[in-house]
């Protein structure tokens, strides 16, 4: 499919004006009218923030500030590629890609230097016609359209494109992961696999056996995979995620750490690695870990001041307290008008300042840490408020510990990990039983929320039920049950009234928020069917 | 005496990176070189594309060199992937289509669109670039790049009409690969690399490998990649 390079805009990253130069000069020769420059990472996001690019071809290697691979990552975090955008990465050896490989954000294809000027057009054409062919799945995903999706990709296979089979399959498994149909991911996986041994097809399969439960089946999958492909990234990726549910911390960080070795400059493992050394005391690598995170961060997008607090932290634990002030002194200076970082900052100075026996300072800081959380409260992050109703607790304003809780609890309350991090902690500091009881109240208030809305549609009062709904929502964001019942509600309105198309795309985007939080495939599949069925009367 | 190695860091290490510097400069170098050639109007001197042609196979032999330090180390892994065998092709076609845009070499492919083959496509069309430019050095004005399905494996096959392997390339009485005797200087670096990745080709009891011989349909060299 030829591609008509005069209507496209090209956006070129490279620290070198040499190469740039070429780059323009081969793009023109091709018909290219619209080619913006950038030398650097920065310079490169700014110019995305002002014109939507179609093609980007970037340098990996760009001297000072970000690489290749932090601009793609700010990049599709900010939003600023759009869908059907091409992104190209330059890199000077192939080995390159593999080391490369983030925990997400691939980009379309790589491009080796040096190239002559048929090679790049060869690449650019042959990502263009993938992209466009793929271009109806890309768009319902992009919109969180996953059943639509699927739907899609089985017209294509139809199609019996032979050399789109194995792409548009890998994508059909991917995404029934996504919905969380992990029986038919598996089918897929084992078909392919029956033909021939492909490595992405294994992971595939190991990771279809995490999801399912199989822990152990997918260790060893994942230790084999590492086995014969002593670079793949991914596979350690899914052996750390496997090792952690299984509760076996020593071995995430062990395997983590050898993949962290292979490809340092991730900041993604890096920092998971921090966490995970933090968690099983294993200060030397925690301290690293954080320590490369920090460094990384200064030119990604996910650079954050828990990383600042997190070193901090460890130097505390290792009796460093003046080492840890001087962390929390450059988090001051690096997050100047971040509450979350205030606010990190003041929980460490008051345990700092309390190891070091300074009460006064220790009570200073804790009237600075009351404040922010009096401000910015419920805008901050779970973990985070966690941390506040501790140190609430702690210095005996068990009030406003209860509240922050309470609140805690009834917005996560389908969040296992999150429960029993909470249960945990009040476990150990406020005895036991307590945030069972907690548990027990919000519970309750949930099922006779859900029981006044159910009874209120039993009656036939459709609005009433409505509403109660609403607002149950809008209190308790990600419960499964409420949105369940949300989306069955408004499926029988819009059957049993007009069809409304307001209506019907309410009801997609509960789907698609169900799908979200991690409501099972058996549950939500048979809905969006009826939900398409409704949708293809109304626009046959 | 005691064989302590003098350097602290081993040679290979050191070969390694040094190799990765003159790659860097050769990229810059053909840069430059594209520049110069566009200051020139046309006709622009042919010995451009003798340019491009040098320092393509210098990165290609680089290129080797680094994958096969990988190998030695363990630290590589092939990136299979199916991958349709004409976009290989093209893609070999691409990389030469400098030197073949002076005319008097024809490289003509025969490839059936829908063919595929399970292999790390980048690997195997920077071999297949390696062989497809001695190819270039070697034959009088013709080479012909097909790929087929022989039984269980893919073969791509370069032939040429030049005067044909020396006997060194070519398989012996004893031995079914060509003897590459790298000490002679006589380097056969590609017929190496291609020999070595393509037995990192596995399915089941079958790997891949390679052939040399002189039965050219076109009367010269005839060279040969099975996949499996």
């Amino acid at each position: 499919m030829a591609i008509n390079l005069a209507s496209k805009k090209i956006l070129v990253v490279d620290d070198q004006a040499i190469m740039r130069e070429t780059f323009k000069h081969i793009l023109g020769s091709f018909g290219a009218r619209f080619i913006v420059e950038a030398e650097s990472g920065i310079s490169a996001i700014t110019a995305m923030r002002i014109d939507r690019f179609d093609i980007v071809l970037c340098d990996y290697n760009l001297l000072r500030g970000k690489n290749g691979q932090q601009v793609l990552e700010e990049a599709k975090y900010l939003k600023l590629l759009p869908v059907h955008a091409i992104f190209i990465m330059v890199t000077c050896e192939q080995s390159q890609q593999m080391v490369l490989s983030a925990i997400d954000n691939k980009p379309d294809d790589y491009l080796i230097k040096p190239f002559n000027p048929q090679q790049l057009l060869s690449r650019i054409q042959r990502c263009h016609a993938r992209k466009q062919y793929l271009a109806g799945i890309e768009n319902e995903m992009d919109n969180g359209n996953l059943y639509q999706a699927i739907q899609c990709c089985k017209q294509l296979l139809q199609q019996n494109d032979k050399k789109m089979r194995l792409p548009l399959l890998k994508l059909h498994a991917e995404l029934a992961l996504k919905v969380g149909d992990f029986k038919t991911a598996e089918a897929i996986y084992q078909d392919i696999l029956e033909e021939r041994e492909l490595p992405w097809a294994r992971l595939g399969l190991g990771s279809t056996a995490f999801f399912l439960g199989y822990y152990d089946q997918a260790v060893k999958t994942f230790q084999a995979l590492i086995e014969q492909h002593p670079v793949m990234m991914e596979a350690y990726d899914w052996l750390v995620k496997t090792y952690e549910l299984m509760g076996n911390d020593e071995h995430a960080v062990s395997s983590l750490n050898s993949a962290v070795t292979l490809s340092p400059l991730s900041i993604l493992r890096q920092k998971k690695l921090a966490l995970l050394a933090e968690r099983t005391e294993n200060l030397p690598v925690a301290k690293k870990a954080y320590t490369a995170t920090i460094k990384l961060g200064k030119n990604s997008i996910h650079r954050s001041s828990s990383d600042y607090s997190g070193l901090a932290n460890i130097y505390l634990k290792s009796n460093a307290a003046n080492e840890a002030l001087k962390i929390l002194y450059e988090l001051n200076q690096q997050f100047r008008d971040d509450p979350e970082a205030k606010l990190r900052s003041a929980l460490l100075e008051i345990e700092i300042h309390q190891a070091k026996g300074n009460k006064t300072m220790a009570q200073q800081a804790y009237g600075k840490a009351f404040k922010l959380n009096e401000q910015f409260d419920k805008q901050l992050s779970k973990e985070l408020r966690l941390e506040m109703a501790k140190t609430f607790y702690l210095n005996g304003n068990n009030g406003i510990c209860d509240e922050i809780l309470n609140d805690l609890i009834k917005t996560n309350i389908d969040d296992n990990l999150f429960i029993k991090n909470i249960v945990t902690l009040c476990d150990t500091i406020i005895g036991e039983n307590y945030a069972e009881t907690l548990l027990q109240q919000i519970k309750k208030e949930l099922v006779d929320i859900n029981n006044k809305g159910v009874r209120l549609f039993q009656e036939g009062n459709i609005k009433g039920a409505l509403a109660v709904f609403e607002q149950a929502i809008i209190k308790i964001p990600d419960n499964q049950t409420i949105i369940l019942n949300m989306i069955k509600i408004i499926i029988h309105d819009i059957k049993t009234s007009k069809p409304d198309p307001e209506k019907i795309m309410s009801a997609q985007s509960y789907i698609n928020k169900a799908i979200q939080v991690g409501i099972s495939h058996n549950q939500i599949s048979g809905l969006q069917t009826e939900l398409n069925t409704i949708e293809y009367k109304t626009h046959p | 005496m005691s064989n302590t190695p003098i350097l602290a860091i081993g040679f290979p290490a050191i070969l390694a990176s040094s190799v990765h510097d003159i790659k860097n400069s050769l990229t810059t170098l053909r840069v430059l070189i594209g520049q110069l050639e566009n200051s020139h109007q046309d006709p622009k001197p042919t010995e451009f594309k003798q340019l491009e042609f040098e320092t393509n196979r210098m990165n290609n032999s680089l290129m080797q060199l680094l994958t096969l330090y990988k190998i030695d180390l363990s630290q590589f892994n092939l990136a299979i992937d199916e991958h349709s065998a004409a976009d290989i092709v093209e893609d070999v076609v691409a990389q030469q289509s400098t030197l073949l845009s002076l005319g008097n070499i024809q490289l003509i492919t025969q490839c059936d669109d829908d063919l595929l083959c399970y292999c790390d496509n980048t690997l195997i069309s920077n071999a297949l670039c390696t062989l497809v430019n001695n190819a270039q050095r070697y034959c009088k004005s013709k080479i012909l790049l097909s790929v087929s399905k022989e039984d269980d494996y893919i073969v791509f096959c370069i032939e040429d009409d030049g005067k044909g392997y020396p006997e060194n390339l070519m398989p012996s009485e004893h031995q079914q690969l060509p003897q590459i005797d790298l000490a002679n200087g006589n380097t056969g670096l590609g017929l190496f690399f291609t020999e070595t990745i393509a037995q990192l080709h596995v399915k089941g009891p079958n790997s891949g490998f390679i052939t040399t011989d002189n039965h050219s349909q076109l009367g010269g060299a005839r060279f040969k990649l099975y996949l499996p």
